[in-house]
Parts: C-alpha cells; structure tokens; sequence
C-alpha cells in the first residue's frame, strides 16, 4: 500500500511537466514542491516516465474510469492521477462556468436574444441523416448526425463570422449580402478551411 | 419576374428557392431556411438575414456535408461512415474538432443520466 504522504510529490512534478499548457492557471500551489524536491525527481524519473507513459495512455483510452485494480503502488498512482487532473479540469470548467454567468447577466436585451438564438439554433436531426443516408446508401449511426451536425454548425459559423469581417472592412452594414458571402468562402478556401476535392491540382508533371 | 431572371443570371446557383419551376442543378427545395436565419442571427447577422445570403449559406453547408461524407466514406472501413472517420478529418481544425468532442462527451453522459434515472424508476 502506498503512503499517501509519499504520493504527492511524486505525482505533481510529472504533472506539472506534462500538464502544464492545459492548466497553467491551477500549476501555481504545485510548482513550490516541485522546485522544493528536485533530488527525488532525479532518482524516480526513470520509473515515473514509464508511469507517465502509462497514465497518458490511460488517460487517453478512458478517461472517465476512475476504479483502480488493485492495490499496488503504480495502480495506485493510475488511480490518484487522473481523479486530480479531473478535479483541475473541473475547476477550470467551473471558473469558465462562473465566468460565463457573470457575463451573461450583463447582457443587454438584444444580445440575450442573440445569445439565446446562437445557443438554441441547430440543425434538425432528421433532415441531415436524411441527407448523409442519401450520399451513402447505407444507414448511419445516431453519433454520426450528431457530429455532423455539430460541425456543420460550425462551420456555418465561420462563414458567417468572416463575411461579417469582409463586410465590415468594405464599409457596409449588416444584413449580409451574397457579395460578402462569396468573399468570405474565397478567404476561407485559401486557408483551406473548405473542404473541396474536386479539382485535383497536379504540381509537378 | 424579370428580377427572378436577373437573379439567376447573377447568381450562379440556378434555382430561385421560391418553389415553382426550378432550372440547375439545386432542384432540391430549401432543406434548412429556418435553421440557417435563427444561426445567421445568432452568429452576429441582421435580424432578417437576405433570403439569398441564406440559401448561399444553405448550399455551403449541403457541399460541406457532402465532402465530409464522401471523405469519410474513402477512409476507414470503406462505404460507411463512423465516428471515428469523422473525427479523424476534423483532427486539423481545432475549433471544430473541440466541438465535435464536447457533443459527444455530453451525450453518452446524458445517456447515462437517462440509464441511472430509469433504472431508479424500475426498481421503485
């Protein structure tokens, strides 16, 4: 059984290492124990980079199973890691969450409504398995609609959101015209963020 | 009438999207027109979006979906489309690739929720 005193600074170094450009706000109460032990680090690091090996691929694999197997050290470690970068990532959720109510009840009438609109609107369900069915043959599955709308959304967002830049920057006020759509779709395709593979470009012949 | 004509010589999708005779290749009628004026506006547009900016929108979306789909089709298991397929094609884009992980994400939890909460009814 491992001492749970014992656990800590081992485990925060490699998270702190490993972690750190997820949640650089929640690192500040663990970098002082990390920069406090640096001759225990030397020792383990062999071990733990294998743990740490470990626990990204756990982590990756499932992220949402918390039960360890059994009572060793390294389960253990399996065990206690992921439920603490669970709670960072938690925290983090509930400061954006936070973040996000005090924002939203200082919204004007009109940008509640636009917020609720942005919100609420989405594709219907039946309308884009009706069409992705149509292009396959086959059925697909309920996960797959839900993606693809969710990416469809997107996307419409980001057509949306450059020709407003185009009709900004040409000295027009909204409502969009097909003239700044057009122009948008033209940016967006030389950023290849527009997926097209009917032209095939041949460089070298 | 003579606006119907300058508009689909205008423009280059041929169909007017009023029903009637349609002339092209968009004989489809309009699949999502409501949708796409409540998203318009939400994403920062006028409140009434021009009905050409929203079948223009409307045509972006039915391509987009279609090349994802016949993309999706080529890799993996061939001729059907996963998940996975579609989550490996988005990998590049971050925002889209977020997206697509947060809705799944929230839908096996709500699923759960839904299991937990039946199961609590069938045992009382």
């Amino acid at each position: 059984m491992a001492d749970p005193a014992r656990i800590k600074p081992e485990a925060k170094p490699e998270r702190t290492a490993s972690a750190n450009e997820e949640h650089p706000k929640s690192g500040g109460t663990e970098d002082v124990p990390a920069t406090a032990k640096p001759t225990d680090d030397n020792k383990e690091s062999s071990s733990q980079d294998e743990s740490k090996q470990e626990v990204k691929s756990e982590m990756a694999a499932g992220e949402d199973e918390d039960e360890g197997t059994s009572g060793e050290t390294s389960a253990k470690r399996l065990k206690v890691e992921p439920e603490k970068k669970k709670e960072k990532r938690q925290k983090v959720d509930e400061d954006e969450i936070q973040k996000m109510q005090v924002l939203v009840s200082s919204f004007s009438e009109e940008q509640l409504n636009r917020y609720e609109m942005y919100r609420r609107a989405a594709f219907p369900k039946a309308a884009i398995k009706r069409l992705i069915q149509s292009i396959t043959g086959s059925s697909v599955s309920q996960n797959v609609v839900i993606a693809m709308s969710g990416i469809s959304k997107v996307f419409a967002g980001e057509i949306v959101e450059e020709a407003l830049d185009v009709c900004e920057k040409w000295g027009d006020t909204p409502p969009l015209q097909p003239k700044h759509m057009r122009e948008a779709v033209r940016r967006l395709k030389s950023r290849d963020q527009i997926p097209n593979t009917k032209y095939k470009q041949i460089l070298f012949n | 009438m003579a606006d119907e004509e300058d508009e689909t010589g205008f423009d280059e999708e041929l169909d007017d999207g009023s029903g009637g005779v349609d002339v092209g290749h968009g004989k489809r009628k309009r699949l999502f027109s409501k949708e796409l004026r409540c998203m318009m506006y939400g994403f920062g547009d006028d409140q009434n979006p021009y009905t050409e900016s929203v079948d223009i929108l409307e045509d972006l979306v039915i391509e987009f979906i279609t090349e994802m789909t016949h993309k999706a089709m080529s890799i993996g298991r061939q001729g059907r489309v996963q998940v996975e397929d579609i989550v490996f094609l988005i990998r590049k884009d971050p925002r889209k690739f977020a997206r697509v992980k947060d809705l799944l994400t929230m839908n096996e939890e709500l699923k759960r929720a839904r299991k937990a909460f039946d199961e609590a009814n069938y045992g009382s």
